[in-house]
């Protein structure tokens, strides 16, 4: 058994034999936290010690790079890239924390037509040789910028919030993608769900979305307050270990490398006062 | 007074009323609407006797909003001659109308009659306003009768189907004839199918999505987007759905849309569904629920 890991592990290190998987984060409607998800789900498969890059491909309006801290240690960006300015290798910049944690900036001074969808693809290509996971930020809309971003990728995460605007902006990506035959398996991720509102009717809960875009689930995250104060310190929530979203977060890491892990039940999480009570309540059972 | 409906108006039913000043009460609540001015108005007026003082008041405060009395129904002798004292036209609706029997409907007058009930219950019932012209930029909405009370729309299957079963029967022979285009998977948002036949579709059409059928449409799931049958002019070709909760329902040239009551936009899956058709029935789109038919 451990010769069986050994031999992973030298066969990964050679490169050539490796071939990581290519993920797009899409979903169509912007807002919805397509990056933040991509930089969680990207810090958290590195923590699981997976080599991970992180593309991002909103040319023109980045947000990656500041959601990991990294803005300052962009030299080049994918544009360079293309265009010959760099190596693809000299491009990546490494996370402050992590190694296993790579990013390609998207170039803030162009547009989406910077990039052509054969670039794309051949820079993931180029990158499944060194990479566990590359996980494509896509910008929000489905013209080029959506193009670009999908052609190279074979699996494909749909991030959604549940409010009717985001679920049909989904449905209408999930058609697309559905059309297009690189794309071989799309999963579903709820974001910014608040049980308390779902509870009182005032949100459509996740298994109406579930229903409605009849695709299968991947994570549900929780709205948290956390991620505003993660965004602007550039320290993805992922590395908070107290925070449920952090969690939710990590979850999907773990699913997406092919663990079964239960969903986490929001509900019961939500209150601080709850647990503490369950505690007494436990303490005094226990006495009598 | 022919038909159901007034052009560009409304009709107010006062037939309950006492008094004058009731008349006068209900009424300047219906005027008070915005959607009140510049109309056609027909009041029912039932047995309730008006002088021609008490009419005047009643014009004069129908003239106040720009709109005007396209006529009368009353039983009342007193209520008629003062009505054509100052001139205003006098239709017996609601005077002549037989008590509701569904056996009368063999009959083609007692079917126009009874026709003339139900889309009177539908105007009193629930508003008082009723969009009628399908032309109308504001297209009349979709009379769902499977949401209202289990009678009506008995009423309305029954009284319908006497008159039309031939054609409907033909139609139905001519569409087995077309070809049917048959898919299986959901249609998302932003998709659009079109055949020179039928559709039939094994899942959901989820709104934003849209059916373009020369034939008839078949929705084995909910219908959420925009269908349209009989899309070279065919009134009689069909929409059927496992659920009916179109956006838009559009056959041959007619439209309806779905009523702005009806805020679900999206309808939850149950294990009991209770299979709908949209079909014309005179110059609307009628729903009928398929079970009962």
């Amino acid at each position: 058994m451990t010769a069986l890991v050994e031999a992973e592990k030298t066969v990964s290190k050679k490169g050539d034999i490796m071939s990581g998987r290519v993920i797009v984060i899409t979903s169509g409607k912007g807002g919805v936290g397509k990056t933040t998800t991509n930089a969680n789900i990207g810090t958290a498969l590195a923590r699981a010690g997976k080599k991970v890059v992180m593309i991002d491909t909103d040319l023109g309006l980045r947000n990656l790079d500041l959601l990991l801290g990294l803005e300052n240690r962009i030299v080049y960006t994918i544009v360079d890239v293309v265009e010959e300015r760099c190596k693809l290798k000299q491009a990546l910049v490494k996370d402050k924390k992590n190694p296993n944690l790579c990013l390609l900036a998207a170039a803030q001074t162009r547009d989406k037509t910077a990039v052509t969808e054969e670039q794309l693809k051949e820079i993931c290509e180029e990158l499944k040789k060194d990479f566990d996971f590359i996980l494509v930020d896509c910008p929000a809309g489905i013209e080029q910028g959506f193009q670009n971003a999908v052609a190279g990728a074979s699996e494909a995460i749909v991030v959604t919030t549940p409010e009717m605007s985001a679920v049909r902006d989904a449905d209408r990506i999930i058609g697309l993608l559905e059309a297009k035959e690189e794309i071989k398996s799309y999963k579903l991720l709820i974001n910014r769900v608040r049980p308390s509102m779902i509870k009182s009717n005032d949100m459509m809960s996740v298994e109406d979305v579930v229903e409605i875009l009849s695709a299968s689930l991947i994570g549900i995250i929780p709205e948290d307050t956390g991620i505003i104060t993660s965004t602007n310190k550039g320290e993805p929530i992922v590395n908070d270990e107290k925070s449920l979203a952090g969690q939710a977060y990590r979850n999907v890491a773990r699913r997406i490398i092919g663990e079964d892990v239960p969903f986490l039940n929001l509900e019961e999480d939500t209150s601080i006062m709850s647990k503490v009570k369950k505690f007494f309540t436990g303490l005094i059972g226990k006495e009598k | 007074m022919e038909k159901g409906y007034v052009e560009n108006g409304f009709i107010v039913d006062l037939a309950h009323a006492k008094k004058a000043s009731e008349v006068l009460y209900e009424l300047s609540k219906v005027l008070d609407m915005p959607e009140a001015k510049n109309k056609s108005i027909c009041l029912k007026l039932g047995e309730l006797n008006l002088t021609e003082p008490e009419l005047v008041s009643i014009k004069a405060l129908i003239e106040t909003m720009h709109s005007t009395i396209e006529f009368i129904s009353t039983v009342s002798e007193i209520t008629t001659t003062s009505a054509k004292e100052l001139g205003i036209e006098i239709s017996n609706i609601g005077t002549v109308l037989p008590a509701l029997d569904i056996t009368a409907s063999e009959e083609k007058n007692e079917t126009v009659n009874a026709e003339l009930e139900t889309a009177l219950d539908k105007i009193f019932g629930q508003s008082d306003f009723e969009e009628t012209d399908p032309e109308e930029p504001d297209h009349p909405e979709i009379q769902t009768n499977s949401a209202e009370t289990d009678n009506k729309e008995v009423q309305l299957v029954s009284f319908e189907e006497p008159e039309d079963l031939e054609t409907l029967r033909k139609n139905d022979r001519e569409t087995e004839k077309l070809p049917t285009l048959y898919i299986h998977r959901t249609i998302r948002s932003g998709q659009s199918i079109s055949s020179e036949g039928n559709i039939v579709i094994i899942g959901d059409v989820n709104p934003g999505a849209e059916i373009i059928a020369k034939g008839d449409i078949t929705v084995w799931g909910i219908l959420g987007g925009i269908a349209h049958a009989g899309s070279d002019g065919n009134t009689y070709s069909k929409i059927r759905a496992l659920k009916l909760n179109a956006i838009q329902i559009r056959i041959g040239n007619i439209f309806a849309r779905r009523p702005d009551t009806v805020n679900t936009p999206y309808i939850h899956r149950t294990d009991s569904y209770v299979p709908e058709e949209a079909r014309v029935n005179k110059n609307h789109i009628m729903i009928y629920k398929l079970h009962e038919a």
